[in-house]
């Protein structure tokens, strides 16, 4: 009862299809869970009449079922695919300056192109150009990597070590002008947390590429219907689940992983152990001093925590429409200095440089009760700022910051305030109490150009542990959810081998 | 060639190399944080209190306030209207019971949880007769949603209370004129009679000392001398005391009888809905009275509720599933008691439970079968997983 193959620490998008996966290959799992629910930030909660959608927005790498992405193919190994109502995007996104520029941009290529050109006449030429260097670039990243082509040389992928490791400001620069084309079009690097200046034009490309080629998704019943769906396959599958319950210790012997301690103090033997907890708490709290790795510490030093958000969700007592809310997506930025809004990041008391409304009833009517309105309105946020916040003044920051917020939304939406029924405030900590990550992190580490991958990933250092979710595979749902899948066919592909 | 030799050849490979290698240089050495997330939120979100009766203030002759004090030195801060889950293990039965903190946010060394007589209720009847001052107890930290939101609920509020129910008002009436807050309030407070009503002094004087503050009292059984308003929270009664309904926010606290009552009141004086919050007051006193409930299960009827893995146990048609695991000596961690907070959710493998309207569970939590304890009877045998 107290022996596993695999145990799996946290059930957030990362653990729980590491947990799923592992299940369905036949592995004795158990899924340890500190929360009372499962999804980490792929979760939602009640509040009034409304159920709140926590941290999904725009799901990348679904496709349909002709032309499945590779998010899509991995759930379908699992069988939640068809567990789940899925909802497509027909836009990506309507990006909005009040007074100055408000342009929406559709889900497919001509549609994005069109709709750049038609804004912005002058630039016909360089928008072109721009979008196809994009495709040119990341459809070399599939060749070479995703068809993993045995012979990958420059000669044969020319803009991939052209570009891969560029920032994506410069190159947007060589083709655009106007400040505002470039916000209309990389916008995006919200769902990063890394300005253009700072974003590798690999990550840039493979948003783009996703989002037009695979269509933004949603899900009825919101992302928690996922998570619950996993618990559900797992389960099925002979995988043993513990909420409210995580892991003290992660037990070694023989230089390897040998088990966990549970917060009950219960000791399960285990093997192999994949942590969906943040590498910090994983190898700096649950591993033994000797144990911890010299050259992992070192390595992981160099990456710093990546941001947080302020969120507010909303609900409103009438129908979007009533509103002139027309798109799912809305990016409302009051200036065009995206290195401004990433500074702005760090602070916890400016006015509001770039947010991002989601209206969940534009593409699926069911998000909220009829006749009403489920909305997220949320801006980045380092956690850093809050920590400092004394505890007896934290009621009274909790506030000021959504005020501003709803009064840019208000100089925008007129009446929006009038019509909020429900409003709950997630600040940083709000973040890092659910998440129980350092300083409150959504996506991990920071994912800056020397973040990236190329440079090696993170290795605890000692044989049977393994990561997984945002820390591992940067952050968002695609790459948490793919991260799990990964983790967990590498521990199963040594186990077989042990196996013989 | 291997993946990582190729990666050198790209563009720039060797400069951003130097970026990774300097970032380690100067980076963070995460070990030294080590145990920093917890001490964050042990300061904010602390799981567990540990509390020490330190005075026991008489209000009434059924009800008293326990001031309680911190073990250890330091109480979190709370959001005016908020509870805590008091745990306490009496008649050899561990359970708990959220209370609503009385006193004000601003009052750090202590919460006042102020408990009145409830019939048939075995955990108050113990908190009032047995507890006396250094008695220890274990709560969860603050929670609840019952409480003023600045960025919707504006500058002019109405609270209606009904017995007990003024607890969390009273935490938030301390608050905003302890704090000079630039809002009003007026208060309607509900009682049997005069000498039900809780804090009536204090109440009386924070009127007289504060403009923003006005206390209506309102007795339904009134005594020859009762100088009070007396009948129910009537719309009426409303109308004449508030005058104008329009622009103001209504918070109401008190058992089932005063929402059943009031609400249809507030909304034939027009006071649209979502102006309109409620404390969410404990499980109902007798569910089988429920317009939902299944006529053909009756009260006392009992079950074998089957924990998988575990064991099983006999469990009453009445009483929720949370209380019958308790007193069959399994751990479910609790907090709200009421249906929203989820704490308490578990998985129902077979049988029927019914779930009072006004549970808050997630739509898909419906889908794959997970309720919430404590706001789910059992109506057949059934199974669940913990």
């Amino acid at each position: 009862m107290n022996n596993y193959d695999v145990v799996v620490i946290g059930a957030g998008n990362g653990g729980l299809t590491a947990a799923a996966t592992l299940a369905k290959q036949g592995l004795n799992t158990l899924l340890l869970e500190r929360h009372n629910i499962p999804g980490g930030c792929a979760t939602s909660f009640c509040r009034g009449r409304f159920e709140f959608e926590v941290a999904l927005h725009q799901l990348s790498g679904m496709g349909n079922p002709s032309f499945p992405g590779p998010l899509r193919s991995m759930l379908d190994s699992l069988g939640v695919v068809n567990e789940i109502e899925w909802v497509e995007m027909k836009n990506l996104y309507r990006v909005v300056v009040p007074g100055k520029m408000d342009i929406t941009l559709p889900a497919n290529r001509k549609g994005f192109t069109d709709a750049l050109i038609e804004k912005f006449p002058n630039e016909k030429e360089g928008i072109a150009a721009f979008i196809d260097l994009v495709y040119r670039f990341f459809t070399e990243v599939i060749g070479a990597f995703y068809m993993r082509d045995p012979e990958i040389s420059p000669q044969k992928y020319p803009l991939y070590f052209k570009y891969a490791l560029a920032d994506t400001q410069t190159i947007m620069d060589e083709y655009l002008k106007d400040p505002f084309l470039k916000l209309a079009i990389s916008v995006y690097w919200s769902y990063v947390g890394a300005p253009p200046r700072l974003l590798a034009f690999t990550e840039y490309a493979a948003m783009i590429f996703a989002y037009i080629e695979f269509k933004p998704y949603h899900m009825k019943h919101g992302s928690q219907v996922l998570s619950n769906a996993l618990v559900d396959s797992f389960i099925k599958n002979g995988g043993d689940v513990r909420f409210n319950c995580g892991a003290k210790k992660i037990l070694t012997g023989q230089g390897r992983v040998a088990g966990v301690v549970l917060d009950t103090g219960e000791e399960v033997r285990a093997p192999y152990v994949i942590s969906n907890a943040s590498p910090m708490a994983t190898c700096g709290e649950m591993l033994d001093k000797e144990h911890q790795n010299e050259d992992f510490f070192r390595q992981m030093g160099g990456h710093s925590i990546g941001p947080s958000a302020y969120t507010l969700y909303i609900g409103l007592d009438c129908p979007h429409g009533d509103l002139g809310i027309t798109e799912t997506t809305n990016f409302i930025c009051t200036h065009t200095d995206m290195d401004r809004s990433f500074t702005e990041m760090k602070m916890r008391d400016n006015e509001p440089g770039q947010m991002l409304l989601t209206c969940y009833n534009v593409s699926d009517p069911d998000a909220s009760p009829p006749g009403t309105t489920q909305i997220a309105l949320v801006d980045l946020k380092y956690g850093e700022p809050w920590l400092s916040v004394p505890p007896h003044q934290y009621y009274d920051y909790k506030y000021l910051y959504g005020d501003k917020m709803l009064s840019v939304v208000e100089g925008l939406i007129p009446g929006f305030r009038a019509h909020i029924e429900e409003v709950e405030v997630a600040t940083p900590l709000t973040h890092m109490r659910y998440l129980n990550t350092p300083a409150g992190s959504i996506y991990g580490f920071n994912q800056f150009i020397r973040d990236s991958r190329v440079f090696g990933a993170l290795d605890p250092g000692i044989p049977g542990l393994y990561f997984a979710g945002a820390w591992a595979g940067g952050g968002g749902f695609q790459p948490t959810l793919m991260s799990g899948g990964s983790a967990a066919r590498a521990v199963a592909k040594k186990i077989r081998q042990e196996r013989g | 060639m291997t993946t990582k030799d190729i990666h050198t050849q790209i563009e720039g490979y060797h400069r951003v190399l130097d970026d990774v290698k300097s970032a380690q240089r100067y980076g963070t050495d995460y070990r030294i944080m080590k145990g920093e997330v917890a001490r964050v939120l042990d300061l904010l979100h602390p799981r567990r209190l540990d509390l020490r009766v330190s005075e026991v203030i008489i209000e009434t002759p059924s009800t008293k306030t326990l001031r309680m004090v911190s073990e250890t030195g330091y109480l979190p801060p709370f959001e005016a209207g908020q509870y805590i889950n008091l745990f306490v293990e009496t008649a050899g039965v561990r359970t708990s019971r959220p209370y609503s903190i009385s006193s004000a946010p601003g009052m750090t060394a202590y919460y006042d949880i102020t408990v009145r007589r409830q019939q048939g209720g075995f955990v108050s009847e113990y908190l009032l007769e047995t507890v006396k001052p250094g008695d220890r107890f274990e709560s969860s930290g603050p929670a609840g949603q019952f409480r003023y939101n600045p960025l919707i609920h504006g500058r002019e509020l109405v609270f209606i209370a009904g017995g007990s129910g003024i607890t969390p008002f009273m935490s938030m009436i301390r608050e905003t004129t302890d704090r000079g807050l630039d809002r009003s309030i007026h208060l309607l407070y509900g009682n049997r009679l005069e000498g039900d009503i809780i804090f009536h002094r204090e109440l009386k004087e924070r009127a007289e000392r504060h403009k923003n503050f006005i206390y209506t009292p309102v007795i339904s059984e009134p005594s020859k001398k009762c100088s009070e308003l007396t009948g129910l929270i009537s719309g009426d009664l409303m109308k004449k005391v508030l005058g104008r309904v329009e622009g103001k926010n209504f918070f109401l606290c008190g058992p089932g009888a005063l929402y059943d009552y009031c609400m249809p009141e507030l909304e034939k004086l027009g006071v649209p809905l979502h102006r309109v919050r409620r404390e969410m007051f404990g499980s109902p006193v007798d569910i089988t009275s429920d317009p939902g409930w299944p006529g053909e299960v009756k009260k006392g009827t009992r079950f074998t509720v089957k924990v998988k893995g575990k064991g099983d146990l006999s469990a009453l048609a009445e009483e929720s599933l949370l209380v019958s695991l308790e007193r069959g000596g399994y751990a479910v961690p609790a907090l709200c008691r009421s249906g929203e907070c989820s704490l308490c959710r578990v998985k129902l493998l077979s049988g029927k439970v019914y779930q009072p309207r006004g549970a808050h569970v997630r739509a898909s939590d419906l889908k794959y079968g997970y309720i919430h304890s404590c706001a789910a009877y059992p109506l057949s045998d059934c199974e669940v997983l913990l």
